[in-house]
């Protein structure tokens, strides 16, 4: 292949462009799913694929093709060098990117088994047997039930005018259940395992999808979607709410992670995704949230959805505080909005969901740092609250700041013990207001959570990212938001 | 213009031919060619511009009940033999969906169906320069509205497609198509706030494009939104500009009419079809054939013709939206309404048109005593899809009317309320909005609501 990047960069260059980068990536991703017995998806799919992003007049321009040819490569370079050129004639000031060390390393995730490797059966047989379990646990209440499992790889090489030369072989798994509960006098109650939207998601091999052990777990989330529907209706009122992981992990994604991309601050998202309230000036002097509140930008750490050698720039993976005990400390940013705001690096987050789609700021693993404490402690500590449970339903302003949530299960906690199963719960709140009010968050179940539906961007993409972090609580929160029947 | 029709055809034969070699009983496939490029606006400069080719595979393979199925960006005929072969690899290995019992058969197409007014050879051959001047006739319309006006973001993109959709069982689609769309956020500021206003328009031949237009309204209503007071939660009436029912009625179609959702219970209008549910004045439909549609089309994703469907009629729920499985299901016939996302495949309404009526926004406005008026919202979402509840917050322009008047700007509100609920009484319905939309937008207009459930704001 490297015949194949010197040949796009030199005629990138010959063109007149100051700086280019390739990137020829390999996407393989298997689906399956089973639903109510029956097969619902057994796909594979494939795309294979190039991108040139350059610099040229200032501009910056980006062309894809799904041929990476010798010919394709030259017509596609063409077009990247003539677009970067178009779009300098708006600008005032030429693109700048910061500088980077340069890479010529390659990255693997580590697996013990690659989802690729094992047997399709098998994971269709898994898959099978919870449906089955599902289905016979209560015929007459059960009436809907899935399991899924995904399997993804990227083969991924980067090289740029400055140098860089980077292999990557990046792989993610995971999968999970549902059920829906249905019971005369209830609205359907739907319940989850690990997590709601097909389950939950690490860059492991398929060791990751075993150790969630679905089978075991069908038994008791069929229970909770039964007891669903004879739970109370979530009360409305101000309480204390506790979060656990599947729904905390979405909070800090709506709240700090997209808020917190330098891309959106700086306007570049102003008409899809939206602005931020985190604006430059705020950087260093914002309270985002109590002492107890430090989150972090870590694309190191094992296992996490965001976690890889190098971003799509060739930045090396690396971790950055954003809020430092409450304190707004930091942004996600790439090499062109580093230096717009005078940083002296990016933060290494430019990723691109496929080959032929530009690289934009997203969320690597963005965390929750454990403030010490153990859930159960946090709820024996909580005299009158609500611990609600694997999230359902998310919507969130444009600057981030009025969130509301929907989550599948919650239960009343009352003198410290975990009490009556509430249905249908809810709560909102703004921004540094909930994040101010946090008092608790514990270690001993704090994990990284993968979501592979993170959507951003014009043309839309879709990345995997990821979230560690355990249970927290909050204080002073509006739950049971009115429901418009 | 030119086009790959006999090409594709070629490759379809192949892999018709190669699935039947493998033994498939049946095999479905599909291939699209898509060139899309897109130049981004931010700051009230270009901050991305990009160009994509695809070429999409898509193979299912039957073996009886068992299926498999295959979607490679390929196109050589070795790669797309493996493709064959991976998806019969696939079906061997799966269960049986006993719910399936054919893949569709041929129907006829719409012979009235005009197909070369889907392509504009100017569309097509749009050049990055072109679409540089369309960007620039924005940001300088833009700050010419008012001094305020700080930024101008937003997009110009044109797209040509080109899909084939064939069977084992001589289902045989082709269709090309060319569109253009620009959509336009404009920023505002002064010493005190920051301010948004937004439009957008589509069309097949890209010099009919609006661009000054919605450039224009997009400053305006930024413009006037200074001045901006908070509003507390309840219950009010509202004006919904057509971006704004659009969203309402997309959410209403996606969660109660697919019959995929409603053969899983997620639907609202579970064992409610035939209920007088709605407003009579509220008359909603799907119609991909509708030639005044940008995204008009023949067929859906197996190659069953489209048709138009009532869904609601003066207020009663008439039909749902089917695809082959769940026609199959319910016994009756596809609808034509098949749409391959991510995952698996349902059956949803794309092109939703709304029975417009004679009202305008200003006469809208006179007859609201105490409502709020909505550009568009952002962010929609189901809070609990199986009772059509739905959240989502004011973007880019609210007002306070009071008394037949808009009196002053919102800041940010959000509404949770249910389709049920909110569309059982409309006031009045406006005629359709002069700019065009993509789907899943068809033609919606505006409307008043007497009464709008909002539940909180970037206060509270």
């Amino acid at each position: 292949m490297r015949d194949l990047t010197d040949y796009a960069l030199d005629t990138c260059r010959e063109l007149g462009a100051s700086y280019a980068d390739i990137r020829i990536v390999t996407i393989k991703d298997e689906d399956i799913s089973i639903k109510l017995g029956n097969i619902s998806v057994m796909e594979l799919r494939k795309e294979i694929g190039f991108g040139i992003r350059c610099l040229a007049d200032g501009g910056l321009g980006f062309a894809g093709s799904y041929d990476p040819t010798k010919d394709e490569i030259h017509r596609v370079a063409e077009l990247a060098v003539q677009i970067a050129k178009a779009s300098g004639s708006t600008r005032q000031k030429p693109v700048e990117l910061v500088d980077i060390k340069t890479e010529t390393g390659s990255y693997s995730t580590p697996i013990k088994k690659d989802p690729f490797k094992v047997p399709t059966e098998q994971k269709v047989a898994e898959l099978v047997e919870v449906d089955k379990g599902l289905r016979e646990h209560n015929p007459e209440i059960i009436k809907f039930t899935k399991a899924d499992y995904r399997g993804h790889m990227e083969d991924k090489i980067f090289s740029s005018t400055e140098g860089a030369y980077i292999t990557q072989n990046i792989v993610f798994c995971g999968g999970g259940f549902s059920c829906m509960a249905i019971s005369p006098g209830s609205p359907p109650q739907i319940r989850s395992y690990p997590g709601s939207f097909r389950g939950d998601f690490s860059t492991s091999g398929y060791e990751f999808f075993e150790s969630k052990k679905l089978i075991e777990n069908v038994e008791h989330i069929a229970e909770e979607a039964i007891a669903l529907t004879k739970a109370k209706q979530c009360p409305t009122e101000k309480t204390t709410l506790l979060l656990d992981g599947h729904q905390l992990m979405l909070q800090i994604h709506e709240s700090c992670g997209h808020p917190t991309e330098l891309d959106r601050v700086l306007g570049t998202e102003a008409a899809f995704a939206g602005t931020s309230f985190m604006t430059v000036d705020l950087l260093n002097s914002l309270k985002y949230g109590s002492e107890h509140v430090t989150m972090t930008s870590d694309s190191t750490i094992p296992g996490g959805l965001g976690t890889f050698g190098f971003d799509d720039e060739g930045v090396k993976a690396k971790r950055i505080d954003l809020v430092k005990d409450g304190l707004f400390v930091g942004y996600q940013s790439s090499r062109e909005t580093a230096a717009l705001v005078g940083l002296a690096e990016s933060s290494g987050a430019m990723r691109a969901d496929s080959p032929q789609k530009l690289p934009l700021v997203r969320m690597v693993n963005i965390n929750l740092e454990p403030s010490g404490w153990i859930r159960n402690d946090i709820i024996e500590d909580t005299k009158c609250g609500i611990l609600m449970s694997t999230n359902k339903s998310w919507s969130i302003d444009d600057k981030r700041l009025n969130f509301q949530f929907g989550t599948e299960i919650a239960w009343e906690i009352v003198d410290g013990e975990v009490g009556q199963m509430f249905k249908n719960p809810t709560y909102t709140g703004i921004t540094p207001e909930f994040w101010g009010s946090m008092d608790a968050s514990s270690k001993d179940d704090w994990r990284i959570w993968g979501t592979p539906n993170c959507g951003k961007g014009q043309p839309p993409q879709v990345m995997y990212v990821g979230h560690g972090c355990g249970t927290a609580r909050f204080h002073n929160v509006r739950v049971g938001i009115m429901e418009g029947k | 213009m030119e086009n790959n029709k006999e090409l594709l055809h070629s490759k379809i034969e192949l892999i018709l031919k190669e699935a039947e070699a493998l033994g498939a009983s049946q095999t479905q496939t599909t291939i699209t060619l898509t060139n899309r490029a897109l130049t981004r606006l931010a700051n009230s400069i270009i901050d991305q511009n990009v160009v994509e080719r695809h070429a999409l595979v898509r193979v299912v393979v039957y073996f009886g009940q068992k299926s498999g199925s295959v979607e490679f960006e390929v196109f050589e005929d070795h790669e797309i033999k493996q493709a064959v072969e991976q998806a019969a690899s696939l079906a061997r290995i799966s269960p049986e969906n006993k719910d399936f019992k054919s893949l569709p058969t041929p129907k006829q197409y719409s012979s009235s169906f005009d197909k070369k007014s889907m392509i504009c050879e100017t569309t097509h051959n749009t050049t990055p320069e072109k679409r540089a001047e369309f960007a620039k006739l924005a940001i300088d319309t833009a700050h010419s509205v008012d001094s305020r006006v700080k930024a101008v973001a937003g997009y110009v993109q044109n797209t040509t497609k080109e899909k084939i959709v064939a069977n084992s069982l001589g289902i045989d689609a082709y269709e090309i198509q060319t569109t253009s769309d620009a959509e336009f956020t404009v920023l505002a500021k002064d010493d005190k706030e920051e301010t948004a206003g937004w439009a957008t328009d589509a069309r097949r031949d890209v010099n009919q494009l609006k661009v000054e237009e919605i450039a224009r309204i997009a400053a305006e209503k930024a413009a006037s939104g200074f001045g901006m007071k908070y509003l507390d939660p309840g219950e009010y009436e509202v004006i919904l500009e057509p971006a704004a029912t659009a969203g309402l009625t997309f959410f209403t179609g996606l969660i109660g009419f697919g019959a995929r959702r409603y053969q899983e219970y997620m639907s609202f209008l579970r064992d409610r079809i035939g209920e007088q549910l709605f407003s009579e004045n509220l008359s909603l439909w799907d119609n991909p054939l509708e030639q005044r549609l940008v995204g008009a089309s023949l067929f859906d994703d197996e190659g069953v013709p489209h048709q138009r469907v009532d869904l609601i009629d003066n207020g009663v729920v008439k039909n749902l939206v089917y695809d082959t499985l769940t026609a199959t299901i319910d016994g009756v016939e596809s609808t034509g309404n098949h749409a391959k996302w991510w995952g698996p495949a349902e059956p949803i309404p794309r092109h939703i048109i709304v029975g417009e009526g004679t009202s305008s926004v200003d006469e809208m406005v006179s007859e609201t005593k105490k409502g709020v008026l909505v550009t568009h919202f952002h962010y929609m979402n189901p809070v609990n899809p199986t009772e059509g509840v739905l959240t989502a917050l004011t973007r880019d322009g609210a007002w306070y009317v009071e008394n037949g008047e808009v009196k002053y700007p919102l800041h940010t509100i959000r509404f949770t309320d249910g389709v049920l609920r909110f569309f059982k009484e409309i006031d009045m319905i406006g005629r359709y909005p002069d700019f065009l939309a993509l789907p899943p937008i068809g033609m919606v207009p505006a409307m008043k609501l007497p009464s709008f459930r909002f539940s909180g704001s970037s206060k509270e």
